[in-house]
């Protein structure tokens, strides 16, 4: 049941479309991650939601009512930016109070929630700080108390990790994630980091150009993308150019034939292949598809090897070599054997 | 607000550094410490007619000054005008210097050369050009009389509205650029915030937007304030010699009665009152706003 959704949504600047037709769902305590690179017209959905940007058509609703006419006053959607946006002239329990005022929750009340938010965010003890007395991460999480204290409808995230250290971010999207699931808050984050994504959400929508390109979990993006785009934009793939020649049967444009579940329109198409599933050397033996490759370049990345490797002039493909004890690690020029199985491609026809 | 000397780059000569803020301070040294200075001691002379000024050590100027109904008019009549230009500079310029900030059409540059414009014409070019148009025969009351829609011609020439008028227009950019720079430095996402926190714009005014744009306010409202409590070109001109002012008023002492300890005694109750009033409002709306 979806307890938050948007359809049609649409929003254009003259000639340009920065949304197109965006259909989403989302169910009540759902974590829902807009995805995809920088233009591809997730901060501008996302801003749509909150109101900050009136769509050139499509409806918004949240849970009975339509809020596509609201302002972003009315919509009780809390809003934590990637600036964190904090009012620097009040304390952080001021900060975090605001919203209550605004909605005229009684004075009474008003003490305690404020301290319930902070010590959501384990934060107590700072409510007489100003922002500029603290580190980024705790002015993030005051931000993230702010917008919790109003109990929102939808909780809104816009890159909210973005300005963190490497090291924070991986504790803070932890600690996100499990304050969301603790208070069944329905959530939209936004994030280009696609590794950050994918430890959040419950559900992805991956954009490219203003238009959703695929809808679903981790699993289902990661092992069945819907198209070329998602296979290169989520985890790392291989594309080998060529075309279809008959159901099953695909053949590089260096001229190799290659066995291929997904193979089934005939025609020019490009086949995916995810590096962690080619074989290599005694592993690959018995595989249908096994191929000769020399090895064209390996880089060291400490848990694993990249290698890439070149099947002849057209065709290269790209490996990963677990680093384990006694590894030889692989010098340009090298040939070793290399397979996958039937279902390990996929295969996207062209356009 | 403190005021830190620049870091010694490595290998600098920190010495140089300090030197080159010398002349600056030599020459206001000089140019004004010094004639106020001999303003004052003069302020304390004597005036005898024929005599011009006398040595002497006496408050007689300050106490004509208060003593004197059309002198205490003419100093709260400078203050009137001073404090409505400021606040219809400050209502009429918040909002423009607003969309100067936030704009993000191309043409925000010639928006901004067009506030300032106005500021290349001088005041005395710019009030000779009022009175042509404002005058009993001048532009506007010609077309207003040949519509028919008035019989006797508006009186605006040489009346406070007409200084009101004169000063604010000269004062506008001055707030409008302070305001602008300031409400630039408030990043957009503390207003959207607000908004998403359930703040309709009043309130997201009154609460985030107004205080954090409060020092700039307060520069603004000090500059308009200032150069309005001096404004002499202007008064002069559009108020005629009936509406008296402390700029002219000074002058008139000075170059027509050739009263220079009178006039210098006024001079130094101007400033007075234009220091003792800015601090005092400064003071009050810092303190209201804790």
């Amino acid at each position: 049941m979806a307890w938050f959704s948007i359809s049609h949504l649409r929003k254009t600047y003259g000639d340009f479309i920065a949304v197109d037709d965006v259909d989403i769902a989302v169910a009540k305590g759902e974590f829902l991650v807009l995805l995809g690179p920088s233009g591809c017209g997730k901060t501008t959905t996302l801003r749509m939601i909150a109101g900050f940007i009136a769509p050139s058509s499509g409806r918004i609703s949240i849970g009975e009512n339509d809020v596509t006419d609201l302002p972003p006053w009315k919509r009780h959607c809390g809003l934590v930016f990637q600036s964190y946006a904090l009012f620097p002239h009040m304390t952080v329990a001021q900060n975090v109070a605001f919203g209550l005022e605004t909605h005229k929750v009684p004075e009474a009340e008003r003490g305690p929630r404020v301290m319930e938010a902070l010590r959501l965010v384990r934060l107590e003890g700072f409510e007489k700080r100003y922002p500029r007395e603290l580190s980024g991460g705790q002015q993030q999480r005051v931000a993230l108390a702010r917008a919790l204290a109003m109990e929102p409808q939808v909780l809104l995230l816009d890159e909210p990790l973005s300005n963190l250290d490497a090291k924070l971010r991986l504790e803070v999207r932890i600690e996100i994630r499990e304050l969301q699931q603790k208070l069944g808050l329905t959530t939209v984050m936004v994030t280009h980091d696609q590794e950050e994504a994918l430890t959040m959400a419950d559900r992805l929508v991956v954009m490219e150009r203003g238009k959703v390109r695929q809808i679903g979990t981790q699993r289902e993006l990661y092992e069945r993308p819907a198209n070329r785009f998602v296979a290169d934009f989520i985890g790392r793939s291989a594309f080998i150019g060529g075309k279809v020649m008959a159901l099953g049967q695909f053949q590089t444009s260096g001229g190799l034939s290659v066995a291929c579940r997904s193979a089934s329109v005939v025609g020019p198409a490009t086949l995916a292949l995810r590096p962690e599933r080619v074989a290599i050397g005694s592993e690959a033996e018995g595989l249908p598809n096994r191929f000769q490759a020399k090895v064209v370049h390996a880089s060291y990345l400490g848990a694993l090897l990249d290698v890439q490797v070149a099947l002849n002039a057209h065709d290269r493909l790209l490996l990963q070599i677990p680093n384990r004890a006694g590894l030889s690690e692989p010098r340009p020029g090298e040939v070793m054997t290399i397979g996958w199985a039937e279902d390990a491609g996929l295969v996207f026809g062209e356009g | 607000m403190s005021t830190i000397a620049p870091e010694a780059v490595a290998g600098g000569r920190t010495r140089l550094a300090g030197l080159l803020v010398v002349p600056a301070t030599l020459f206001v040294a000089l140019m004004l410490i010094g004639p106020l200075a001999i303003l004052f001691r003069y302020s304390l002379n004597k005036f005898v007619p024929g005599q011009f000024m006398v040595d002497a050590l006496v408050i007689e100027n300050y106490i004509k000054f208060f003593t004197d109904g059309y002198y205490l008019n003419v100093l709260i009549r400078t203050v009137r005008v001073s404090v409505i230009c400021t606040l219809a500079c400050l209502v009429m310029g918040f909002p423009l210097a607003y969309v100067l900030a936030r704009t993000q059409s191309r043409f925000k540059n010639l928006l901004v050369i067009a506030v300032v414009l106005p500021l290349f014409v001088g005041n005395a070019v710019r009030a000779a050009g009022w009175m042509t148009a404002f005058g009993s025969r001048g532009a506007l009351n010609a077309s207003l009389m040949g519509l028919g829609l008035i019989d006797q011609p508006l009186e605006i020439m040489y009346t406070e509205n007409a200084v009101l008028i004169g000063i604010i227009a000269v004062n506008l950019p001055f707030m409008v650029l302070t305001l602008q720079s300031v409400i630039e430095g408030i990043p957009r996402n503390v207003e959207e915030a607000a908004f998403s926190l359930g703040a309709n714009p009043p309130v997201m005014f009154r609460r985030v937007l107004w205080p954090l744009a409060l020092p700039g306010i307060l520069a603004g409202t000090i500059l308009t304030f200032i150069l309005a409590m001096n404004a002499y070109a202007t008064p002069v001109l559009l108020g005629g010699p009936k509406f008296q002012t402390m700029g002219p008023l000074v002058y008139g002492q000075f170059a027509q009665q050739n009263n220079w300890p009178f006039g210098a005694a006024i001079s130094f109750i101007l400033m007075t009152a234009t220091i003792v009033l800015t601090m005092t409002a400064n003071f009050i709306v810092r303190r209201r706003s804790r």
